[in-house]
């Protein structure tokens, strides 16, 4: 899931310095489990906001925020709320707030969130990262870990010198890809895979900004 | 005194010092001190914006000292550049009339002092042995032909005290097959450790030369234990620096690095040495010659 960390409150009224009345609009796919998009936190936020004199004109939380088709369709009823607010704050990911800058063309649309990663909860409201979403996967040679991604060098053909008893040195916090790279090869038996030399990311690859159309639902979509 | 490739290929005892670039242009200092190596050294390493703090430029540096008379090894990272300014970098290497080149993924820029810079890593070492024997091929990366191929003699690291082993062992046998001629180590102090290493290394067609590094007093010893991975200073020369009192450490530090050196030549242990005296470099010459060389 993509992973969102709310702004601190200061930040976001500053954001909102010039405006008076503001419609909140959440997303209750990644950014609720997140806890930045979900009822709590737009309660939360409409505390906020109302204790700092801003009016909140209205708020709901959209199924998937990013879905523009879908959100705008979500949003008919809550037509009159959002023409009288001055701005939209969205609380879910950088994607979710330019849905809505696509929705209302000539309307104020603010981010609440900071969006930082495509992350894994591998704990209750623990996230970590394991993919950049670099186009083109080569976990099949490194016993499924991810070096792109979890080494902070992204080095694609052994540890460097700073790895540390399976730590990193960039931080005491991380492991070592390369360590478990290597353990996880080998009781996986597929050392020999780490023998050969990965070449460098092909960064065409991840060449901003990408469309992807699948042409075969497209197609069957404008047949029937 | 032979060139640095010279010394290796003949099967002289090679030795190595280096040199880290100022921050700022007042470079003199920095000069006196390689002036201190002549005719003592084969070779001389200038580091690349060494522990991710910004310096001046290896490679205008390595240019400097060539003009001095040394053989410089340019060291060069993955961290700042990416495949095309490493190319250039490398080309540009070659027509400044340097020949070496040691080949490294570079230090995180966390551990520097810019940390909200955006690390490239575009390539990391190994890929990085590659471009060099491509470019040596006449060939840059992408496969285009050149006009006229760089004769660079490409070398690479590694830490023979790495924990665990054998991820490095894996990388080191990698960085053989993209092409290192030699390798300088990271610093060694248990030598029955070291001894292993090099009876694997050995099976392999490359040279080798042990790091070096000058201990200047117990504190710096306690500090590489603690924060530097792959480094191990055992208790036994911690308490001779700690005998030796504040006034005699760095004394006797240079006698802990001239004793390696003297084992490592007079048992064939490794090819060479690299010796890394951070700053201190004017002792290097009088390391050597305790050790019994020049």
């Amino acid at each position: 899931m993509i992973i969102t960390k709310a702004k601190e409150k200061q930040s976001v009224l500053d954001t909102l310095k010039d405006v008076q009345s503001v419609f909140l609009l959440g997303c209750s796919e990644c950014a609720s489990l997140c806890g930045t998009g979900s009822p709590e936190a737009l309660a939360e936020m409409k505390e906020t906001l109302e204790a700092a004199g801003k009016k909140v004109t209205g708020s709901t939380v959209a199924k998937t925020g990013c879905q523009v088709l879908g959100t705008k369709v979500e949003l008919k009823p809550f037509k009159e709320a959002v023409d009288a607010a001055d701005a939209v704050l969205v609380m879910s990911c950088g994607a979710g707030t330019q849905a809505m800058v696509e929705v209302f063309k000539d309307k104020k649309v603010y981010p609440a969130n900071d969006t930082s990663f495509l992350g894994n909860m591998t704990r209750f409201q623990h996230f970590d990262e394991r993919c950049s979403m670099c186009g083109e996967c080569i976990i099949d040679m490194t016993g499924g870990v991810c070096p792109v991604t979890t080494c902070p060098k992204g080095i694609l053909n052994g540890p460097c010198g700073g790895t540390n008893n399976g730590m990193c040195e960039v931080s005491p916090d991380i492991e070592c890809a390369w360590a478990k790279i290597y353990a996880r090869m080998e009781r996986t038996g597929e050392l020999d895979r780490l023998r050969e030399i990965l070449p460098p990311k092909d960064y065409s690859k991840k060449l901003s900004p990408k469309v992807w159309v699948i042409e075969k639902k497209k197609e069957e979509k404008e047949s029937k | 005194m032979k060139k640095f490739r010279e010394a290796l290929e003949s099967g002289e005892f090679a030795i190595t010092a280096e040199c880290g670039p100022p921050k700022g242009t007042d470079i003199e200092e920095m000069l006196g001190h390689a002036k201190h190596l002549l005719g003592k050294v084969h070779g001389i390493n200038v580091t690349d914006n060494q522990s991710a703090v910004v310096r001046i430029g290896s490679l205008p540096v390595c240019r400097l000292l060539s003009e001095m008379g040394h053989d410089p090894i340019f060291q060069l990272t993955c961290r700042d550049r990416n495949r095309l300014a490493i190319q250039s970098d490398l080309m540009g290497a070659h027509i400044l009339g340097i020949k070496n080149v040691l080949c490294m993924t570079g230090d995180h820029v966390s551990a520097g002092d810019h940390k909200t810079a955006k690390p490239v890593y575009d390539f990391e070492s190994v890929q990085l042995l590659q471009c060099v024997a491509s470019l040596n091929s006449g060939k840059d990366w992408a496969g285009n032909d050149m006009k006229g191929a760089t004769n660079l003699y490409q070398g690479a690291v590694v830490t023979p005290e790495a924990n665990p082993l054998e991820p490095q062992m894996l990388k080191f046998e990698k960085k053989i097959k993209a092409g290192a001629n030699f390798f300088q180590t990271q610093a060694i102090y248990d030598m029955d450790n070291f001894k292993r290493f090099m009876d694997r290394a050995r099976k392999h067609n490359v040279k080798v030369l042990a790091g070096i590094l000058l201990l200047k007093n117990a504190g710096m010893a306690n500090f590489l234990n603690k924060f530097v991975p792959g480094i191990t200073v055992p208790q036994e020369l911690i308490d001779k620096l700690k005998a030796a009192g504040k006034e005699g450490a760095l004394n006797a530090g240079m006698d802990i690095a001239a004793d390696q050196v003297r084992m490592i030549k007079e048992q064939g242990i490794a090819d060479g040495v690299h010796v890394m005296a951070i700053g201190l470099e004017d002792k290097v010459p009088d390391i050597l010659s305790r050790a019994g060389i020049a």
